[in-house]
């Protein structure tokens, strides 16, 4: 394993970057995170379309989010790489392909995930800040999806992971992302699948697991400072949020 | 200033308002009571609309407050509310709390709100909890805090929806105490509230709800000892008993 390893890590990590098109587990990474940071905001959109009291806004998200549910993301990642080109008249690269298709899967259970977090925030929040003269929109931003958002760090981390073991569908429409890079080696050296695939699997493991690690560091430093200045909470007295999060993966 | 004038609610089919005739003069200082279920909350919320109501007027400062030309959030922005359960918002410091709405509805400057709010929270008492965040604070001065955070805004009036009734006992006192010193200070006031003590001590006149109407308008002292209507002496006697 450890030979294999040695001879092909520039191409799990790079690709053939500098003498082919960029790859490995940087495409992988690149691939979920500007998926998830065009989604968030989507996201966003999405979950406040669906509690809105307008149908407008309210029949095309519904709409969206039971369309994207009831279908596997492989449909979708078919549907855009058959689509896209169509409706633009351009070729587009396997990476936009992908990157649609992610950014719409993802935008609708972000919004649900958001919505969630949105309404189980009590009644109260909203009526005080609107009774200080607070517009919607200000409300909103200032005092509703701040709370909601930290609310749901924990479920939008494990999002997050899906979306990076998503990614790994890529290969399919030939991304060149990680599991893509994985199967060049496979198929150069046709003798040693069990080496390349735990490699291919230890590098996903790693990837989310420090991930989760992260988040939860970050969540119990919101948590701390929310506690006030001094930390005057106990260690150990609550249950990190994220703990479900991580051990669901 | 705030007049009521026929006003009557429905939830489905629930007559919760009926046709509700009253007026708190500027100034003045009402305590609405009532048994539970009576529309009292109901009644304080339609004065900045975070209730509609079905049929009638409501006027502030001689102005309907439904009028198609008022401005719903530069109207609210002058009545200062204070809700039973505090409401305060979490993930924000005590200063935080009082200065978020002069500042993004208002436009005021950071330093010029944040002195503000630093008298504000002298004035209740709390002068040394403005760097606090909501959860450290006992529920008493939670509701200090919000009372501070409503005067922020410098409103002409404040309504009180049950301010003391998620309280301990023991932290019913300061929250009165701030109230009696706003009322002091010549406030209009409009409290929704079973401190019959407060009533009696602060009140100038008390209204008291019975099935969505209110049917006894009466000087503290006449309705404490001489209720007129029946509903309004068992009540009394019920709140005597405990």
């Amino acid at each position: 394993m450890f030979d294999v390893l040695r001879d092909n890590w520039t191409l799990l990590l790079i690709g053939q970057y500098p003498h082919g098109p960029i790859g490995g587990i940087i495409v992988t990474i690149l691939l979920s995170v500007s998926a998830l940071v065009i989604a968030i905001p989507l996201g966003i959109l999405v979950a406040l379309a669906r509690i809105s009291r307008y149908k407008v806004l309210r029949a095309p998200a519904t709409a969206l989010v039971y369309a994207v549910r009831g279908v596997p993301l492989l449909m979708v990642i078919f549907w855009v790489y058959f689509l896209v080109p169509v409706l633009t008249g351009y070729p587009v690269t396997g990476f936009v392909t992908m990157l649609c298709a992610l950014v719409i899967y993802d935008s609708a259970y972000l919004g649900e995930i958001i919505r969630a977090g949105i309404e189980a925030l009590p009644k109260g929040q909203t009526e005080a800040s609107r009774a200080l003269g607070m517009s919607y929109l200000k409300t909103m931003r200032a005092v509703i999806l701040p709370q909601a958002l930290y609310n749901v760090v924990p479920s939008m981390v494990t999002q997050f992971v899906s979306t990076i073991k998503e990614t790994s569908l890529g290969y399919i429409i030939n991304v060149q992302e990680l599991s893509f890079a994985a199967d060049q080696i496979n198929n150069r050296l046709l003798t040693k699948p069990f080496p390349v695939y735990l490699i291919l699997a230890l590098s996903y493991f790693v990837l989310c697991y420090a991930l989760t690690q992260l988040a939860h560091y970050l969540e119990r430093r919101v948590t701390r400072k929310r506690a006030g200045k001094g930390n005057k909470m106990r260690p150990g007295k609550e249950r990190p949020l994220l703990e479900a999060a991580v051990s669901e993966h | 200033m705030i007049k009521f004038s026929g006003v009557n609610k429905w939830y489905g089919e629930y007559h919760a308002l009926v046709d509700v005739n009253a007026e708190v003069r500027k100034g003045e200082v009402v305590v609405v009571c009532g048994p539970s279920g009576s529309g009292k909350s109901t009644l304080i919320r339609t004065v900045n609309r975070l209730e509609e109501i079905d049929g009638g007027n409501i006027s502030f400062d001689d102005q309907d407050i439904h009028e198609k030309k008022v401005s719903l959030n530069a109207f609210r922005s002058k009545v200062g509310f204070v809700f039973q359960q505090f409401n305060l918002f979490p993930h924000l410091s005590v200063l935080d709390n009082i200065t978020l709405s002069p500042m993004r509805v208002r436009g005021m400057k950071r330093a010029v709100a944040e002195r503000k709010a630093a008298d504000l929270l002298s004035r209740v008492g709390l002068a040394n909890k403005a760097q606090a965040f909501p959860g450290q604070l006992s529920g008493g001065q939670q509701q200090r805090v919000a009372i501070a955070r409503a005067l922020a805004m410098d409103p002409p009036a404040m309504l009180f929806d049950e301010p003391t009734s998620a309280l301990d006992p023991e932290m019913v006192g300061e929250v009165l105490n701030v109230m009696k010193s706003l009322a002091q200070d010549g406030m209009t006031m409009m409290c929704v509230t079973h401190e019959m003590g407060f009533a009696r001590e602060v009140a100038d006149r008390v209204w008291f709800m019975d099935a969505g109407k209110i049917i006894e308008t009466a000087e503290p002292e006449a309705f404490f000892l001489h209720p007129q209507h029946e509903r309004a002496q068992r009540f009394l006697s019920d709140l005597r008993t405990h």
